[in-house]
This record gives C-alpha cells, sequence and structure tokens, in this order.
C-alpha cells in the first residue's frame, strides 16, 4: 500500500492531519518531491538530532552511535524537482533500520516509517543526501523515542503524525501553539530565522520545562500540562522527585569533546553524550562568535538558543568560573534588552549562586537588576531577602544605591523622587524599570488626582511624571480614559483633577494586580 | 534494648501514645544510645526485636495482632540501624565515611517510612501518632545538619541530577536533605489528612502537629510561600476534621502563629493580626520566647492596622523587643520624621531579618502625619470674623510650612514638589483631608477632621 505523499510537505506549523496515516507494509520509497525554496543562505546550521546521541538508547545498536554528530552545514543545492536516485549509504540506512536485532518494541512499524520518510525527505530537501553521514545518522526508532522524551516537535511533522495518539487532543491546538514548539525545539528554523518570534521565547520556556518526565507525552494540551505541573508543584514541590527511572547517571562531570562551534539547543532527558558537549575552550570560542552575530544580526531566537545550549554545555561540565559568570551575564543582558524575563530570570538565579562562590562577574550590577526586578514583580518576600544578603559596603555602590532608592521611593508613594531616579538610572536598568513606569504613572496620576484641586497644568504631569512631551502625557490620560479632564485655557493645558474622582482606579489596580512572569522566581 | 520493649508493652497496655513515642526517640544518653546499638548485630537484630516484643506479652489475649507486630518489628529494626548511625557519629568511628550526618538521615528516614507504612499496611492505630511527630522531628533536625555538613565540606558533586539540568539548581545543593525532609513530611501530612476512620480513632489528630513542623521545614528553606498549600487542605478539609479548639494548646498557639506570619509576609494586615492575637491570648505565659516572636509580628500589625502604639509596660519583659519597637515608637509619636528615617536605617539589619522591615517602613506615613498635624496645630486660629462665634482653626496652610517642618529634623531643603508629593500621598491615603491647591502654594484643609483619628 502506497501512501499519499502530499505533493509539497506541510508548512511548519500548520495541521495537515490527513497525510500519512497508511500503514505501510514495506519501507519501499517512492521518490518524492521535494521541498523547495530551502536553497537560500543558512544562517543556522544543518538540523541534525543531537538528541539521539546522548546515548539514552545507544546500546541497541553501537554502530548508530556517531562519535561525532553530524553538523556539516549543508551546502545549499539546487532541490532536484524530479526522481532521486537513491545513494547507497541512505538504502543501507532504511535496511539497517528494520533489522531484527534493532527493532524497538515501544516504537510501532508505522511511526518508523513516518520517521524514516520523514528524515529522507529532509534530507533530499535540503541537499543533505550526500552531504549527511548515514553510517552515523540514528536509526528512526531511536529519533523517535528521543523526540518522545523531549517534547519536542519536528517543525516538519504535526504532532500528530509521530504521534498516532495524538489525534484526539491536536485539533484543539492552535497554530501559535505549534509554532511555539517549533521554536523551543532548538534554532530558529531557516525558514524564519529573520523574523523576530519573541513572543514564543517568553512563553515557551515554562513549556520546556515540564518536558523531564518521561511519562509526559508530548501530544498532552496546554491545560493538562498545566495541570500538572500544577501537581508537581503541590506534591511537595520539588522537581528532583519526578525524575522517572533514567539510566544510571555517570559519576563526576562530562567532559565534552565537540568541536561546533555552534549547537542547538534541546533539553537534556538523559545523561549527556560527551561528543555533543562542548569544552570550555570551544565554548570560548562560541561566545565571541556570538557576541559578533548578536552585534551583526541582532536575532534573539537564535541568540538565545545558542545560549541556553552553552549554558547547558557549562553545567553538565560543571564549569563554574569567571567564564561561565560571563556567558550568564551577556545572556541576561540580552534577555533584559529583549524583555525576555523568563531568560533572563533563569540567568539571574544563576548568577546570585555564582556570585556567591566568589567568583568575579559583575555582581554590583546584577545585584541592583535583582532589586528592580522584585520591584517589578511586587516579590516582598524576596525583596526582604535581597535586603538581607546586601552589605554596607555594597549600600552604597552606584547601582544597588539607585535600586534602593527607586524602591524606598515606591513604598513611600514618593513619586517625584522614583521619576527623577527613573531619568538617571545606570547600566541596564531601565529595561527593567520600564516594565513598571507605567503602573506607576497610574498611581501617581491616582494621587494627584485626589489630592490637588481644581486643576494642575498638563506640564506639571509631563515634568513629575517623566513623560517625553505634553503630548505624551495627555496622550497617556486619553488612554486612561481621561478624556473629559484636559481642558485648554488661554494657551495652556490644564487637568482637571478635581473631576477625576476616580477614573484612574480601576487601571491602576488592574496594573499592580498582574504580574506574572514565566519562570518567575 | 529490654528496657525499651518494657515501655513499648506498657504503652500498648495503656494506648499511651507519647510513652509509645518515647520508644523510638533517638535522643537519648549516648550511653544508652550505645547499649542498644550493642544489644545485638546487624544479623540477628530483627530476632532480638522480635523476641523481645512477644516477651513482653505475658498471655496471648494481650498481644497485639500478628499483622501489627510485624510492623512494629520492622520499625524498632530500622531504629537500632539508625541508633548505629547515631553512635558512629558521636564515636567519629567511621573516618571513611565522609558524611555521618548523611548517614543518620537515611536510615531515619527508613524509620519513617516504615512507621508511614505501618499506618497504611499493617494497622497502627491512631492513638500511636505521637511516634509520627518523633519521627518528623528528628527528621528535620537530623536533615539540617546533613546539609551543614555537607555545605561545610563545599563538595559540589553532591546530586548527580544536576546533569540533566540546563542550570544547576543552588537552592537545592545547600538544602537537599531538607527539601527531601519536606517531601516526606508532606507525606506524612496526607497520611493524616486522608485517614477516613471515624474521628476518636482518626490519624486526622496528628495533623496540626505534622503541618506545623513542614511550616517550619518551609520557612527554612526558604519557600513559605508553599505552606499556603497546607493552609489550603486545611481549611478544605475543614468539614470532617476536629476543630482546632479540640487540639492540644501548644499545636494551637503553633499553628496559629504561622499562619498568622504567612498572612503578615502576604501584606494582609488584618487576617495576620486576628491569628496572631488568637496565639497571642491562647500562648503560655511562661513561654517567653515564644510570646516574643508573636509580638516581634503583632506590634507591626498593629502599627498599620490601628495606628497604635506598643506600650512600655508591654514591651518591659522583651528587651529585645524594646530595641527594636521603643525608638521607632518614640519618633513616629514625637512626628520627629528625620529622627524616624535614622531608627529605621539603624535597624535595618535586624529588622530585615526578622522580615518587618518593610512594615515598619510604612510607619513613617504615621511620622509624617503627625508631624502635619503639629504644622496645622500651630497654624492657630482663624481670626474670628463675629464676635462669640466658635473659633475656626486657619485651614488654609502655606505649603512652604510643611516645607520648613519637614526639613527641620534633616536640615536638608526639600524641593516643593517632592513635599507636595507626600502630601499628596497623605490625602490619597486619607491620612489627612482636604486639597492642594498649587496655583496659590497652599493646601486647603477639611475644616472638620483635618486628620482623621487624631481629634483634629
Amino acid at each position: 500500500m502506497v501512501p499519499a505523499w502530499p505533493s509539497v510537505p506541510p508548512a511548519p506549523g500548520t495541521q495537515t492531519a490527513t497525510a500519512y496515516q497508511t500503514t505501510y507494509q514495506t519501507p519501499a520509497f517512492t521518490p518524492v518531491q521535494v521541498r523547495q525554496g530551502f536553497g537560500q543562505t543558512y544562517s543556522a546550521p544543518q538540523p541534525v538530532y543531537p538528541a539521539t546521541a546522548y546515548g539514552a538508547h545507544s546500546h541497541l545498536s553501537p554502530q548508530t552511535n556517531p562519535s561525532t554528530v553530524n553538523s556539516t552545514p549543508a551546502t545549499p543545492s539546487t532541490p532536484a524537482q524530479a526522481k532521486i536516485e537513491w545513494p547507497e549509504s541512505v538504502r543501507s540506512y532504511v535496511q539497517r533500520a528494520f533489522l531484527q536485532h534493532n527493532m524497538d518494541e515501544s516504537v510501532s512499524r508505522q511511526e518508523m516509517e513516518v520517521k524514516l520518510k520523514e528524515t529522507i525527505s529532509h534530507a533530499a530537501a535540503t541537499g543533505a543526501m550526500y552531504t549527511i553521514d548515514w553510517e552515523a545518522m540514528p536509526l528512526p526508532q531511536h529519533m523517535i523515542k528521543a523526540s518522545r522524551v523531549q517534547y519536542l516537535q519536528q517543525a516538519q511533522l504535526p504532532a500528530a503524525l509521530s504521534f498516532p495518539a495524538a489525534t484526539a487532543t491536536s485539533k484543539k491546538r492552535k497554530s501559535s501553539d505549534m509554532s511555539e514548539m517549533g521554536v523551543s525545539g532548538g534554532a530558529a528554523p531557516p525558514w524564519r530565522a529573520n523574523q523576530s518570534r519573541l513572543e514564543d521565547r517568553v512563553t515557551s520556556p515554562a513549556d520546556k520545562r515540564l518536558a523531564g518526565s518521561e511519562a509526559t507525552p508530548k501530544a498532552l494540551t496546554k491545560h493538562q500540562l498545566k495541570l500538572e505541573k500544577r501537581q508537581k508543584r503541590f506534591d511537595g514541590g520539588y522537581q528532583s522527585s519526578y525524575r522517572d527511572p533514567s539510566p544510571p547517571p555517570s559519576n563526576g562531570p562530562v567532559v565534552g569533546t565537540c568541536q561546533d562551534l555552534e549547537k542547538r539547543y534541546l533539553r537534556l532527558t538523559a545523561a549527556p553524550n560527551p561528543s555533543v558537549v562542548r569544552p570550555e575552550s570551544v565554548l570560548r570560542k562560541t561566545l565571541e562568535l556570538l557576541k559578533r552575530k548578536w552585534r551583526k544580526e541582532q536575532n534573539y531566537n537564535y541568540i538565545c538558543d545558542q545560549f541556553k545550549s552553552m549554558r547547558q554545555d557549562l553545567t553538565v561540565q560543571r564549569i563554574r568560573n569567571e567564564f561561565t559568570v560571563e556567558v550568564y551575564e551577556i545572556h541576561a543582558r540580552i534577555a533584559l534588552e529583549k524583555g525576555d524575563l523568563g531568560e533572563y530570570n533563569q540567568c539571574q538565579t544563576q548568577l546570585k549562586a555564582l556570585y556567591q562562590q566568589g567568583i568575579k562577574g559583575k555582581p554590583l550590577e546584577f545585584k541592583a537588576y535583582r532589586i528592580l526586578y522584585f520591584i517589578h514583580t511586587a516579590n516582598r518576600t524576596a525583596l526582604n531577602d535581597v535586603l538581607a544578603d546586601l552589605t554596607t559596603a555594597e549600600k552604597s555602590e552606584r547601582a544597588i544605591k539607585h535600586a534602593l532608592g527607586v524602591r524606598s521611593a515606591l513604598a513611600l508613594g514618593n513619586y517625584h523622587r522614583f521619576f527623577q531616579l527613573y531619568n538617571d538610572t545606570p547600566n541596564m536598568g531601565a529595561y527593567l524599570m520600564d516594565m513598571f513606569v507605567a503602573r506607576e504613572r497610574l498611581a501617581a496620576l491616582c494621587n494627584i488626582c485626589k489630592a490637588y484641586k481644581p486643576d494642575v497644568p498638563l506640564r506639571f504631569i509631563t515634568d513629575e511624571l517623566l513623560f517625553e512631551s505634553d503630548a505624551d502625557a495627555a496622550q497617556f490620560i486619553l488612554d486612561h480614559g481621561g478624556e473629559n479632564l484636559l481642558e485648554d485655557r488661554n494657551g495652556t493645558v490644564v487637568v482637571l483633577t478635581g473631576k477625576a474622582s476616580n477614573i484612574f482606579e480601576p487601571a491602576r489596580a488592574a496594573a499592580f494586580g498582574r504580574v506574572d512572569i514565566k519562570g518567575q522566581i | 534494648m529490654d528496657a525499651l520493649f518494657s515501655d513499648f508493652s506498657d504503652a500498648q497496655k495503656s494506648c499511651d501514645g507519647f510513652k509509645l513515642s518515647r520508644t523510638i526517640s533517638p535522643a537519648l544518653p549516648f550511653d544508652k544510645l550505645r547499649n542498644v546499638w550493642k544489644s545485638c548485630n546487624a544479623q540477628d537484630v530483627k530476632n532480638v526485636v522480635k523476641r523481645g516484643i512477644h516477651n513482653t506479652y505475658i498471655s496471648k489475649a494481650q498481644a497485639l495482632p500478628k499483622d501489627e507486630t510485624a510492623g512494629w518489628i520492622e520499625v524498632y529494626s530500622a531504629y537500632w540501624k539508625a541508633v548505629g548511625a547515631l553512635v558512629k557519629v558521636r564515636d567519629s568511628l567511621s573516618p571513611n565515611n565522609k558524611s555521618p550526618w548523611a548517614n543518620v538521615y537515611e536510615t531515619w528516614k527508613e524509620v519513617v517510612s516504615l512507621l508511614h507504612r505501618g499506618y497504611l499496611a499493617h494497622g497502627f492505630e491512631a492513638w500511636t501518632v505521637p511516634c509520627l511527630y518523633v519521627a518528623g522531628k528528628y527528621l528535620r533536625e537530623f536533615a539540617v545538619k546533613a546539609d551543614e555538613e555537607r555545605n561545610n565540606s563545599s563538595s559540589m558533586d553532591s546530586s548527580a541530577e544536576a546533569n540533566f539540568q540546563d542550570d544547576f539548581n543552588p537552592e537545592a545543593e545547600q538544602h537537599e536533605k531538607l527539601e527531601d525532609c519536606a517531601r516526606q513530611l508532606n507525606r506524612l501530612f496526607n497520611l493524616c489528612l486522608s485517614d477516613r476512620a471515624p474521628l476518636d480513632n482518626s490519624r486526622k489528630w496528628g495533623i496540626y502537629h505534622v503541618a506545623n513542623l513542614l511550616f517550619k521545614t518551609y520557612f527554612k528553606l526558604n519557600s513559605a510561600p508553599l505552606s499556603n498549600n497546607i493552609l489550603k487542605s486545611l481549611s478544605a478539609g475543614r468539614g470532617d476534621m476536629p476543630p482546632l479548639s479540640k487540639f492540644p494548646k501548644s499545636q494551637q498557639v503553633t499553628y496559629k502563629y504561622y499562619e498568622g506570619v504567612l498572612r503578615f509576609l502576604e501584606e494582609d494586615y488584618v487576617q495576620a493580626e486576628k491569628h496572631l492575637t488568637e496565639a497571642w491570648s491562647m500562648c503560655h505565659k511562661d513561654a517567653m520566647k515564644n510570646k516574643e516572636m508573636i509580638l516581634t509580628y503583632l506590634v507591626p500589625c498593629h502599627l498599620l492596622t490601628t495606628h497604635t502604639l506598643p506600650t512600655k509596660k508591654l514591651l518591659e519583659p522583651y528587651p529585645r523587643l524594646q530595641k527594636l519597637f521603643l525608638p521607632l515608637s518614640r519618633h513616629i509619636k514625637g512626628g520627629e520624621l528625620h529622627a524616624f528615617d535614622l531608627a529605621l536605617q539603624e535597624g535595618e539589619d535586624e529588622f530585615v531579618k526578622r522580615r518587618i522591615y518593610l512594615t515598619l517602613e510604612r510607619g513613617r506615613d504615621i511620622a509624617l502625619r503627625n508631624l502635619l498635624r503639629k504644622v496645622f496645630l500651630a497654624g492657630g486660629f482663624e481670626e474670628a470674623k463675629t464676635e462669640g462665634a466658635s473659633k475656626v482653626r486657619r485651614t488654609r496652610v502655606p505649603i512652604a510650612e510643611f516645607t520648613a517642618a519637614i526639613s527641620l529634623g534633616s536640615h536638608q531643603t526639600l524641593d516643593g514638589d517632592e513635599v507636595e508629593c507626600f502630601l499628596a500621598n497623605m490625602i490619597y491615603k486619607n491620612l489627612m483631608k482636604g486639597y492642594i491647591a498649587r496655583e496659590r502654594g497652599v493646601v486647603v484643609l477639611s475644616k472638620s477632621g483635618a486628620f482623621p483619628g487624631t481629634g483634629v
């Protein structure tokens, strides 16, 4: 039975659940039409399948355990339109996949065939058919198993296909979910490399964290995942107890041997394989490369992904030194600049611990961020902890003094001082302050409206709340329902505070009620 | 060990849970611990325990059911092993073993889980729950010791699981055993919570004690918010639970204290005050340390909710609290704003440590209110327009006067806008009634009650 092979593979992120449903009797492959339009330049490395190389199941077939994972950048070749002559290496790869001793009970033949097709057509599509080391390519059953554990969505196939069980729920998933998973799985796919998918990045880390246990089928709906996460939290709260029996971890840190500069981020679910872990010397070069790329391209998706894989490599090798600090600091700053608080947060937590171990870096800068961050999340308990951590000497340092000043100004409702401090924020603290400045403006406006009668000049609001211009101030008032409060009086605009009563209260309450950040400490 | 079994038998006969719990206590004089340890060896411990328990039964009628006996045999065998680990710590017998406390923790954890299993599988009766108290209490202590020990040796390869994480988890590394302990205590908590037996024979009677242990653990772990889950499941199961007032006073006080502190940390001062007041009124009159802890939070609560300050008499028995609160109180009362700031700064470290800094800081509003009130009073009265009319205070106060008053203490000139900002805050918070007329540079205060609740 020959399946209906769609003439054009589904676009990433779309549902084409109707395809590929038939059972394959033989692994015979009909020539496929080839994906078009990928011949452009690649900024990301050729997508490989490093997941399998982590060795979770490699004992099944030692010959497939690659010593170095293929990471040859794809040489873009003009995709062939017509029939393809399969190279010998591909044929033997297919044969090997179906050898009796390589079979895996938990992976159905059907799934394997789908996977095989996917792999090969992908290779064909990217023109990597002849450059891939098929000998070293992991077998489809291993890829499937690895991808199951990882909640990793191969961007080309909707979840439903590699997972028949998912069909029931998959309809509910929106396309945004699909793209989110696609992104979270690794570096931005080449066809999306230049698009900014910031929203995806901000929301994805929490989802990824769920992928820890093998019991999590990746097709669970978001709701179910949320429930499960709740369950985990309430059940004693700590992730560590929920790890399924995994292969016994090796003693002591891994020492990496991988020489590639770039590597996509994949969440570990098994002990890492040294061949895909980069040693510090390589990571140092990577950092330089990434710094250059960030300056040149400003592609946050790519940068974030690369930094995450760097952090992972550092962690598995237990490298904790000034270089580690540098990596986290740079990632934190970039995340801050892009408003990715989830990622920023993770870095911040690590940095705190690293500084505590006495490793040099920029602790003052980051402690100041930490204070500002907790002001933003209105986390009083954490704020108290930060205060407890500060030494007297630190309190007199400029950045920290500034952050503490912000804190006390807000605690006392001193908006006048708060906006003065906002105007003069050291380092990148302004990015953090930007996040709560609107909320504080509302609070101040509520204050002013209640206290001043009958009116104040608009310029007073502009100056006190540090708007760029009178127009900005007026716009802000209009945006929050104050259209009746502005009056032009002989050329000066005044705000009729006496008439405002409680106009801004709801907006203020809403602004203070909702600070929800994924990965929040 | 024989003494242990006769106590066991006595306790079983009289259904005395606390007596029974003492038989599994690891807090014995050292020579007793050693005697227990020396009384048998790893091969025959089960037999010795078995014989020990059976010998205490005079007649068959008295004997526990076979199943239950089996459960206790397991518990005491594990207990013997844990005692062994403890003896080794004291003796420093095992130079090879670098982490003797971790060993104690693990062996004690075994005692805990066997007890847990005893209730589920061997039909231990509900009156024996004090054993859970002892087990939980020492599990926590051993966990803390084990963590200290590991952190002192500062080896970083504690947890193999770090391998699977993208980033290492500093908190987990610091409190590895205590986090584990929290999980174990949680199991005990659920063991008590989920008992469906009728109330007079229910493990639910153990629940508040275990809950208190959990609170203590969560606070130490810096994850006090997790305690809210406990509060939630307790209030959800309130219907089929004995009322808190039926539990021992000590448990009630501790529970109310933690509930109050948790509300305090969430800034729900009204609820916090309610719970803390209950704890305060029930607390044993001689439990000075506990009373001091309750007051540490109750006093700031009171300051914010009712704007009242502690009296000298109240704080008299607590020199530490006097040091904490009296200077601040004095400055608030006198409206000495600058002195208040200084005092707050002075005590900052201590306040922060007790998590009351951010609350006390808000006392500044009251200090400021009192200062502004003084300005208002100093303004005197309007000139009477008609003869014989009642005197009216001057309600139009120039902002400059307030500015002068605020600058008086600190000798720093404040910018007029900032003073206006303070005044706006006072008005917004209803501490002062009136409005600012910016154009004219005056504050127009209410003729009736410019400072609500202060008599003017």
